[in-house]
């Protein structure tokens, strides 16, 4: 069973278009959904919840067929399924952590002794057993998270939808966001779909992602696939006297040194009918030696800055 | 160790989960929870029992000045007073079990009512647009309406606190002081009014309450407002009425309205109402579920506008 598809999902707001035919199919894992701002993520995010009805388009989550009015029965099953962490704080200021994390599995549908007792044994595995009778804004902007992670995990959902979860942490905060989110995807088997503009925070957590910009769908796949898709960049290690020689020489065959990444380190994009022969071709001739010479796969930054500036 | 590392695990939960009303009580037991919290609300709660206490013991001692000194003359601060004099003050009030009595406690306790629901409006809405709590209702597999319902019963809940069950009270209590077995069979249409006044004042006020929660948000305009429908405008229907003895223009006052409700559920007699002249109670009816109707076409118009706040 698939964890999304979405077929031709296009969603408009009067005259502009949020969401242009967006096509997806992703199975359950961690997915990262990337974009600018403006890009049509948050969109996203509220037709996947049944938030939001597509303008036009068919799709599932989980099984469940989206569309219809929010307040449709079909939606609320969709909920249910769902632990939704919105960036907004979102909290209910008055309430102590216990109180908030067990009135979520209240809405969520669960009965209200279980909800307490869900709500105890998630605050202590997101490590907030020792603040859990405190009120929800005094916390730290960690604590914070971690207690909106709560409130979407209390009910036990197969999937979970982080919305900017490291929004505002100081690194340790963010690291210890990310492993919990690991933790949650890879130990407990909770597929999630992190929205976020931090490629970091992708690169730490998922397995694929879904690069968005102006509404549209400008990449997917898995992560290594994406950055590996490139055939056209290599990483040179060279050795020897004539190395500017042997540079002078692969540029003049096409060939684009992209920069120094060390002593004899170049990185080198080529052009599309090259042969790695020229390289070895070229050192010969000039008397150096290659020591090194590997594929360059971009970074996930370079791919999402290369995609979106392809728009 | 092993212990800690058991305790500590993630566990599903594999439960039958439930309908959305019971969320929507859920969310009305949280939001109660918020009221009683706030330092300010128990002066309110303490204000509104003095009010409750004020009718409690005046109708005792009516009864028992009447029953026990009647024809007596008392010396009071060394002048000699007539026993019924005493009591004559609180005649207005007409503490005697009737519909009056039930409405007249209801109308003193609607001052320290009105503000309790102006605060009330936005510590449970208010607070939700300006802390942005409203994403963590909204993504729950509940309606817009039932967070609505929510909170319209947390309001209803208060409403009744400080007006259905004190008068309840009163009732039980005059039906001791007089002849309780003739008095409690007499009087059920007095105990069915007082259920069918508390009625009113839950769906209309918990819906206004509501509604300028939403469209307010925050606490001091709210309470301006509030205090614009419920002092303002009964002084200015008072004016205008006196001014053109045209009595309609009393519809102007919403909790005027309410009582005119209250007393047609209590069936008191049109002409004992004071002051006079009122218009009619189906006027009066109408006038109240114009603006009940206003506020859910309000809050309808408002929380379509809700998916927007992800």
């Amino acid at each position: 069973m698939a964890l999304i598809e979405l077929s031709a999902i296009t969603r408009t707001f009067g005259a502009f278009t949020a969401l242009s035919d967006v096509t997806l199919s992703l199975p359950p894992g961690r997915v990262g959904l990337l974009g600018p701002n403006g890009a049509g993520k948050s969109t996203l995010l509220k037709i996947l919840m049944g938030l939001i009805p597509p303008s036009s388009g068919t799709g599932r989550v989980l099984d469940e067929h989206l569309g219809g009015d929010r307040d449709a029965e079909g939606n609320w099953r969709l909920r249910r399924l769902i632990g939704f962490m919105p960036e907004a704080d979102a909290l209910v200021p008055g309430l102590t952590g216990v109180e908030y994390v067990s009135l979520a599995g209240e809405l969520y549908g669960m009965p209200r002794r279980d909800a307490t007792r869900r709500a105890h044994e998630v605050l202590s595995y997101l490590e907030l057993e020792e603040a859990r009778y405190r009120r929800v804004e005094e916390y730290s902007a960690g604590m914070k998270q971690r207690a909106k992670l709560a409130q979407a995990l209390v009910h036990d959902p197969a999937v979970l939808l982080l919305d900017e979860p490291t929004s505002g942490l100081a690194p340790a905060g963010r690291d210890a966001m990310l492993r919990l989110v690991n933790a949650l995807a890879v130990d407990h088997g909770k597929s999630v779909l992190l929205s976020t503009h931090l490629l970091a925070d992708v690169e730490a957590v998922c397995e694929r992602v879904v690069i968005m910009a102006g509404g549209r769908v400008r990449g997917q796949g898995t992560v290594a696939d994406l950055c590996a898709r490139r055939q056209d960049r290599f990483r040179l290690r060279v050795e020897g006297t004539a190395t500017a020689e042997f540079r002078a020489e692969l540029e003049g065959a096409g060939a684009k040194v992209l920069g120094d990444t060390g002593p004899g380190e170049w990185r080198v994009a080529v052009p599309a009918e090259w042969s790695n022969l020229t390289f070895f071709r070229a050192a010969d001739a000039r008397g150096v030696v290659i020591r090194a010479l590997t594929r360059d796969d971009e970074t996930l930054e370079e791919l999402f800055l290369r995609v979106v500036g392809s728009g | 160790m092993a212990q800690t590392d058991t305790l500590l695990r993630y566990r599903p939960w594999r439960g039958v989960p439930r309908g959305p009303l019971a969320a929507s009580a859920a969310l009305a037991r949280a939001s109660l929870k918020l009221l009683v919290r706030r330092r300010l609300m128990w002066g309110l709660f303490a204000l509104a029992l003095l009010v409750f206490f004020f009718f409690f013991y005046a109708q005792y001692l009516v009864v028992w000045i009447t029953n026990q000194l009647a024809t007596e003359t008392v010396r009071f601060a060394g002048v000699p007073v007539s026993a019924r004099n005493l009591t004559r003050f609180l005649d207005r009030l007409a503490l005697n079990g009737t519909a009056h009595t039930f409405g007249n406690f209801v109308w003193f306790q609607g001052y320290v009512l009105v503000i309790v629901l102006a605060l009330a409006g936005s510590v449970l809405v208010g607070n939700d647009f300006a802390h942005g709590s409203l994403p963590f209702y909204l993504s729950k597999p509940i309606g817009r309406w039932h967070y609505v319902l929510g909170k319209c019963l947390a309001v209803g809940a208060l409403i009744n606190l400080l007006t259905t069950l004190p008068a309840l009270a009163l009732w039980v209590e005059a039906g001791l002081l007089y002849d309780w077995q003739t008095y409690y069979l007499d009087n059920l249409h007095l105990l069915a009014g007082i259920f069918g006044y508390g009625l009113t004042l839950t769906v209309s006020l918990s819906l206004l309450v509501i509604a300028t929660a939403v469209w307010l948000r925050r606490t001091a305009p709210l309470v301006m407002v509030w205090m614009g429908l419920f002092v303002l405008l009964p002084m200015l229907s008072g004016w205008l009425v006196d001014a053109t003895k045209y009595e309609e223009w009393r519809l102007i006052d919403l909790w005027n309205n309410l009582y005119l409700c209250g007393l047609a559920c209590l069936s008191a007699d049109h002409a004992s109402v004071r002051p006079q002249p009122q218009p009619a109670y189906w006027q009066a009816w109408l006038a109240t579920a114009a603006v009940a109707v206003a506020c859910v076409a309000y809050l309808r118009r408002r929380i379509q506008a809700v998916e927007v706040v992800l």
